[in-house]
């Protein structure tokens, strides 16, 4: 497709009947309808929210993010995840990891849009957002760096991506490396807008902004072992296998460090006893979403599976990926949670109340709605690109 | 602060100077210029509660914007509690009763259809008419009543004086009438407390920060006087005392009696005031000495311990200025009145009588009354609600032992009709289930009120009434200490068809008065005579027949002829943009951040010029057979039963009674009452806070959720008064709490017929 | 004019009567709702031990509301620059440009901050600027109403004023002065 000077290859046979057209496997009915119903849930929860704002939240005073702000986060990281993935090969020009580069800068652009599709939903007033981003920006406000930087990074991506589309590796290159720095800066800002809270000792300081590219990182070969297993039905040739084992070696590694971390944070948090700190700390290690989401699925079971297999497994992978998939969604969401568990008001106002204790936060079905309306866009978009555009290497 | 003050001052005086005579007729021409120019500031006072705090409204646009204090005024001293902030709510009240209404149900169901005022007024006409001509033109078969307020003397006229019923009850049985007549009879007059001039304060039961009274409790705050509080229940007062002693309930008369006791036993005494003042000394001495109240019998009876009793007694006689507080709303049990007198005493036996820190009489202004001609009814027959009672109210009578009469028909003739202004009798006092049979008893039950209370659903015909920001009173003079005039101003019109009372009293008289003189004219030989010698207009006229004779001129009329002929047009003009009027009043001293000082220390009425004696004995008292003086029997000990609890009540800081309970903004504070229960025994009966308990009492049960804590003695209850209202029409309301009155026993005292609302002994059961 | 407005509250007596809520809420249109509030009262510590020994000195009332940070949060973390410091020194929000991040919500460490619906913005107390001080009052609606008179209003830059005197005379704290948010909110000893 041809509009002026700009090129866009797209695939001959793309068409409405190519998109529909795919294998009626009981696997791809599966997908296929639960993405139709997660599409929607989005109009659903989206036209609750426009008809109740936040009412149909269950966001409080105490507790004034919520789930959407945690989906957003999870596909923001996402796109962050693949933009590094996708880097490896035609940034860094490591030759074995360029046949996925295509796949994951594509990849980086769905995952930010459906973070943009399911924010816009949260924040009262998207539109007063991008025009006073421009008029006043906040440049004290990590939350500005983070959007604006993210506006950029979005930009760059795309381009990145159509130059990779035409195969001109020497612009994608200069594209990509500057869409990956700015990912990376708009990247350790989202962690920064926690790392700012001086107020909450749990979330202020620097674990934050490191945290956020190394998860970012790990989400991202997550994703791709997921998209490959996708994209070649489980049946791998020997350079997508050696691509894979190399990103599983890679992966053990980075989760070997996340665990560190984690460790030590947990650690300095609870040591000591310090107020404010330690007893959220302990608070949070004995929440399930912590343990079983965080810690088992998100790193123990695929960084075990990995050791015992010893990076021969792929196929495995692909579903142990899954596994650290759900991990990270509760990563997210606990982030968002935790840094808001101890209420800054501790008395009572009112004699009929028991102190405050820990804020309870559970999503509403507006929230889950819009929030799996988000995964769905994310992979509706994800598939229609598979159709549109040749995102396999080209030789 | 002086540069804000002054700026602060010229707001004031500007604004004021713009709002002199409030009418409606401006036009509020954009939202976003609310300059000064489209605001006026209306002096008012406030009606939330008893206390009537005066005010500054802000009218935007014909619209009560805010309630402000007022400081000018003496006795609120430039504050406003929340309710009186909240007052905003209660003329924009969406539940307000909007129109006459009659009813088309059943008693109690709140069926009715919107009438005109004129249909209103002839529906009660033919019912008064026919029932005042069945009753041979005994005018006492109308009873009437009405709560606390500015206009009820004039209501008194209207039923009393012009109708001629002698039947006219109100909250004083249910409420202070122990009080007020324990101090009347002691000490010759019912006085005033000076709180902020004592610097030893003795509180018992009463709750001065839960239940504000002006200017006790603002005084209270302000003034580094020592407090003692005693309560079965540690209040927000018991919260801030210096020292809390929890006692059990009923049992501040054996505390007293002690403290009576101690002061005699070691003369702590005041003697050359005892000397000067006090008549039967000798017999109180004997009395108290020969019954042994010393401390360690006192300890048995109050669970205080018996050194802290004699710690606090030498204390009290050894302060300069030592108060022991009288109470308010007291009635709690059978003892009350000797309750009140011991306090009373203990205050004489001090010296705490007309000097700093005592009862003071003062030197409240004397409003001149204005003259209105009675009717005279020869088959009117007097009032029984007072038989069987030594003393009681002449004014307001003893309700209980009128409902039971009544309903018991034991009274001496029936009672058969019933206006209700005011007064929430179906949620006021205790035993519900006894009112609502009264009520259904009657022929004719007429509610005048601002809301469709419980009582307002039992009602045949309802009349709407303003609101206190709708109306102008009569002029009214606070305080004997610091005294001053105080006047209601109309700071809006009234909304929908609502009236003013003297409006819908005018209304009625026109209609009511000249049928019932025919009524009369045929049973009455008296008017009679009198017609045959004057012709029926001149007897009609001459015997004070119209019912319409006070409201002739309207209210602004009235007060400005008044005050004017009286204290002057300086006054008059004080009163119409101040609101309050005192001899300070321009030269009030700021003494801090907006507190103000208002007469100075040495031009406040302390001395007295009248003789008065200190009352030791009554003997009317020991002729009917009661104590000459207080004294203590064993059935006032408190005792009960292993599983049962003695029952309590009082209030929320955010509420008056029922009447503030719809109010949408003090719902926020406290949207329905909960039960108080003392932890530990909470825990041994497994019950936690929020479950659902039943509490049975000897004639009802109720069901609430449960407040265990620490703050409430171990075999009592409390909940607070005002909520469990059954009027559907109340929107905010309805189904929020427990009634307090649906189970408290119906007992009243003999000396004064008020009720006992703390002898009820109840069971508990979680639901 | 230019002022440094400032509140400082002899805390200790008050008596949790709710008059300043109360006020407050019918000054400035507050949304109905419990939760909607610009200030409101603490009750600090509990009755401890026994009805018949009840230790009651741990109890005390703190009126709580935005602390007027001189360094403030909020004001650095939102997005669009909506929050400025006025020339009366309050920190204002410019309504227009709020877009509802609730980022100042997050950062701020009092829980001064709640959503007004109505306006469809981020509120809290402003020393009734767009009410009270606009008409040219010189009181808070809270300030004006309390029955103890323990809130005092004014000018930290005129020596002269009642607050700067108090502020001279008595010993005070800051809420979470750790932060470094230099609240202008002072509760007096």
């Amino acid at each position: 497709m041809k509009i002026g000077p700009i090129n866009i290859p797209l695939k001959e046979d793309f068409s409405l009947k190519s998109i529909l057209g795919f294998e009626k496997t009981p696997m791809n009915m599966l997908v296929a309808v639960l993405t139709l119903a997660f599409l929607a849930m989005f109009v659903v929860g989206v036209a609750t929210y426009l008809m109740h704002g936040h009412h149909a939240y269950n966001v409080t005073r105490e507790h004034p993010w919520g789930l959407l702000i945690a989906v957003y986060i999870f596909f923001v990281v996402s796109s962050t995840g693949f933009c590094i993935v996708g880097s490896l090969g035609d940034v860094f020009g490591f030759k074995d990891y360029m046949m996925i580069s295509k796949r994951a800068i594509f990849g980086s652009i769905v995952t930010i849009l459906a973070g943009f599709a399911v924010i816009a939903f949260e924040i009262g007033h998207p539109v007063t957002m991008l025009i006073y981003n421009v008029l006043s920006p906040g440049l004290t406000s990590a939350i500005w760096w983070m959007g604006t930087l993210y506006g950029i990074y979005l930009t760059f991506m795309i381009v990145e991506f159509y130059f990779l589309l035409n195969n001109n590796m020497q612009k994608a290159r200069i594209f990509g490396l500057i869409g990956l720095l700015v990912g990376l800066a708009a990247h350790s800002n989202l962690g920064g807008v926690f790392g700012f809270l001086n107020a909450r000792t749990i979330s202020n300081g620097v674990f934050y902004p490191t945290y956020f590219i190394l998860t970012a990182f790990i989400t991202g070969i997550y994703l791709s072992f997921i998209i490959m297993g996708f994209r070649y039905k489980m049946n791998f040739d020997e350079k997508t296998k050696a691509l894979l084992v190399g990103l599983a070696k890679i992966q053990t590694l980075l989760i070997a460090i996340l665990m560190f971390f984690e460790t030590w944070k947990m650690l300095t948090a609870v040591y000591g006893g310090m107020p404010n700190r330690a007893e959220v700390a302990e608070h949070i290690m004995h929440s399930g979403a912590f343990m079983y989401g965080e810690v088992l699925m998100g790193m123990l079971i695929p960084f075990t599976v990995m050791l015992l297999t010893k990076w021969r497994s792929v196929t495995t992978y692909v579903w142990t990926s899954v596994i650290g998939m759900v991990g990270i969604f509760f990563m997210r969401y606990d982030l968002v949670h935790d840094t808001q568990l101890k209420p800054l008001q501790m008395m009572k106002t009112h004699e009929y109340q028991l102190p405050p204790s820990w804020v309870e936060y559970f999503p509403s079905a507006t929230e889950i709605m819009i929030s799996l309306g988000g995964l769905g866009l994310c992979v509706l978009l994800y598939y229609v690109g598979t159709r549109a555009f040749n995102l396999d290497e080209e030789h | 602060m002086k540069k804000i003050e002054t700026s602060r001052r010229r707001f004031l005086q500007g604004s004021v100077a713009l709002c002199v005579y409030a009418t409606s007729s401006f036009s509020f021409t954009s939202k976003q210029n609310s300059s000064i120019t489209t605001i006026e500031n209306i002096p008012y006072l406030c009606n939330m509660c008893r206390n009537k705090c005066a005010g500054f409204a802000r009218v935007q646009n014909n619209t009560i914007t805010k309630l402000n204090p007022n400081k000018y005024f003496p006795k609120s001293r430039n504050m406003l509690c929340p309710k009186g902030n909240a007052g905003i709510q209660a003329i924009y009240d969406k539940d307000r009763l909007k129109y006459p209404l009659i009813r088309i149900g059943n008693r109690g169901d709140g069926r009715y259809k919107r009438v005109t005022w004129d249909e209103a007024y002839e529906y009660i006409k033919d019912k008064l008419v026919t029932i005042i001509d069945e009753e041979k033109d005994n005018r006492s078969t109308i009873a009437y009543c009405n709560g606390e307020g500015f206009n009820k003397d004039e209501y008194i006229k209207f039923f009393g004086s012009k109708l001629g019923s002698a039947n006219f009850l109100d909250e004083g049985s249910i409420c202070l009438n122990t009080k007020l007549g324990a101090t009347q009879l002691t000490i010759g007059d019912i006085g005033e407390m000076d709180v902020a001039g004592s610097d030893y304060l003795i509180i018992s039961g009463a709750n001065r920060y839960e239940s504000l009274i002006t200017p006790d409790s603002i005084d209270m705050i302000h003034s580094k006087q020592k407090l003692v509080v005693l309560d079965p229940r540690c209040t927000v007062t018991a919260l801030k005392a210096d020292e809390y002693l929890p006692l059990n309930p009923g049992t501040d008369l054996a505390f007293c009696l002690s403290m009576i006791y101690i002061a005699i036993k070691e003369k702590l005494y005041n003697e050359t005031y005892v000397k000067e003042y006090f008549k039967d000394f000798d017999k109180l001495q004997k009395h108290i000495l020969k019954n042994n109240y010393t401390a360690s019998w006192a300890e048995s009876k109050t669970h205080i311990p018996a050194k802290k009793i004699e710690q606090i007694s030498r204390e009290f006689f050894g302060a300069k200025n030592p108060l022991y507080y009288l109470g308010r709303r007291s009635v709690w049990a059978q003892n009350d009145f000797q309750l009140r007198r011991a306090m009373v005493l203990i205050n004489a036996l001090a010296g705490s009588v007309n000097r700093k820190g005592g009862i003071i009489f003062g030197k409240p202004f004397v409003l001149k009354q204005e003259q209105i001609n009675e009717a005279f009814y020869n088959n009117s027959q007097g009032r029984f609600d007072l038989d069987g009672i030594v003393y009681g109210s002449q004014k307001g009578g003893s309700w209980l032992n009128f409902r039971e009469k009544v309903l018991t028909k034991k009274a001496p003739y029936p009672v058969r009709a019933m206006f209700i202004r005011k007064h929430n009798i179906m949620q006021n006092m205790p035993n519900i289930a006894k009112t609502k049979e009264m009520l259904n008893g009657m022929d004719l039950v007429v509610v005048l009120d601002t809301m469709p209370s419980d009582t307002a659903m039992m009602a045949d015909v309802i009349l709407p009434e303003c609101t206190y920001l709708e109306r102008e009173d009569m002029v009214v003079s606070f305080n004997r200490l610091e005294p001053s005039l105080a006047l209601r101003n109309k700071v809006v019109e009234p909304l929908y068809e609502s009236r003013s009372m003297q409006d819908i009293l005018h209304g009625l008289g026109r209609k009511l008065s000249k049928p019932l003189f025919a009524v009369s004219a045929k049973y009455d030989e008296d008017l009679q005579e009198s017609i045959e010698e004057l012709g029926a207009k001149n007897a009609f006229k001459e015997g004070g027949y119209d019912f319409t004779e006070l409201y002739q001129n309207s209210i602004e009329q009235r007060n400005k002829k008044l005050i004017v002929s009286q204290f002057g047009l300086d006054v008059y003009t004080s009163l119409k943009t101040k609101g309050v009027w005192h001899p300070y009043i321009g030269k009030q001293k700021e003494l801090y951040n907006d507190y103000y000082e208002y007469y100075p220390k040495e031009k406040r009425f302390y001395t007295v010029d009248r003789k008065y004696r200190v009352n030791c004995y009554l003997g009317k008292l020991e002729k009917s057979g009661f104590d000459p003086m207080p004294t203590w029997h064993s059935h006032y000990d408190f005792k009960l039963s292993e599983d049962s609890f003695r029952l309590i009540t009082g209030r929320y800081i955010t509420s008056t009674q029922t009447a503030t309970t719809n109010n949408i903004m003090l719902k926020e504070f406290q949207e329905k009452n909960h039960l108080w229960i003392n932890d530990r025994v909470a825990k041994k009966l497994d019950i936690k806070e929020g479950d659902t308990l039943v509490i049975n009492s000897p004639i009802e049960s109720v069901v609430i959720q449960a407040y265990p804590t620490n703050k409430i003695a171990p075999q009592v209850l409390w909940f607070a008064h005002g909520f469990g209202t059954e009027s559907e029409e109340l929107t905010n309301a309805y189904g929020k709490g427990a009634s307090d009155n649906m189970i408290i026993e119906d007992k009243f005292e003999k000396i004064y017929g008020c009720a006992t609302m703390h002898e009820t002994n109840v069971t508990i059961r979680k639901l | 004019m230019m002022a440094n407005y400032a509140m400082a509250f002899d805390y200790k007596l008050c008596i949790n009567c709710h008059a300043c809520e109360v006020a407050c809420k019918e000054e400035n249109g507050i949304d109905l709702g419990a939760k909607n509030h610009r200030l409101w009262i603490d009750e600090d510590g509990e009755t401890e031990g026994d009805f018949w020994n009840l230790a009651r000195d741990k109890i005390t009332f703190i009126q709580m509301q935005c602390q007027e940070c001189q360094d403030a949060p909020c004001l650095k973390a939102c997005p669009n620059g909506a929050i400025y410091i006025d020339d009366n020194g309050i920190v204002r929000l410019y309504k227009e440009k709020c877009d509802l991040t609730l980022a100042c919500m997050k950062a701020c460490p009092y829980d001064a901050r709640y959503i007004d619906e109505k306006n469809a913005i981020t509120d809290k107390c402003i020393f009734c600027a767009d009410t009270r001080l606009a008409r040219g009052e010189t009181t808070t609606a809270c300030q004006i109403t309390c029955p103890a008179k323990l809130r005092y209003f004014g000018d930290l830059d005129d020596e002269e004023s009642e607050i700067s005197k108090i502020l001279r005379e008595r010993k005070h704290f800051t809420l979470k002065p750790e932060l470094g948010t230099k609240p202008k909110l002072f509760y007096l000893e």
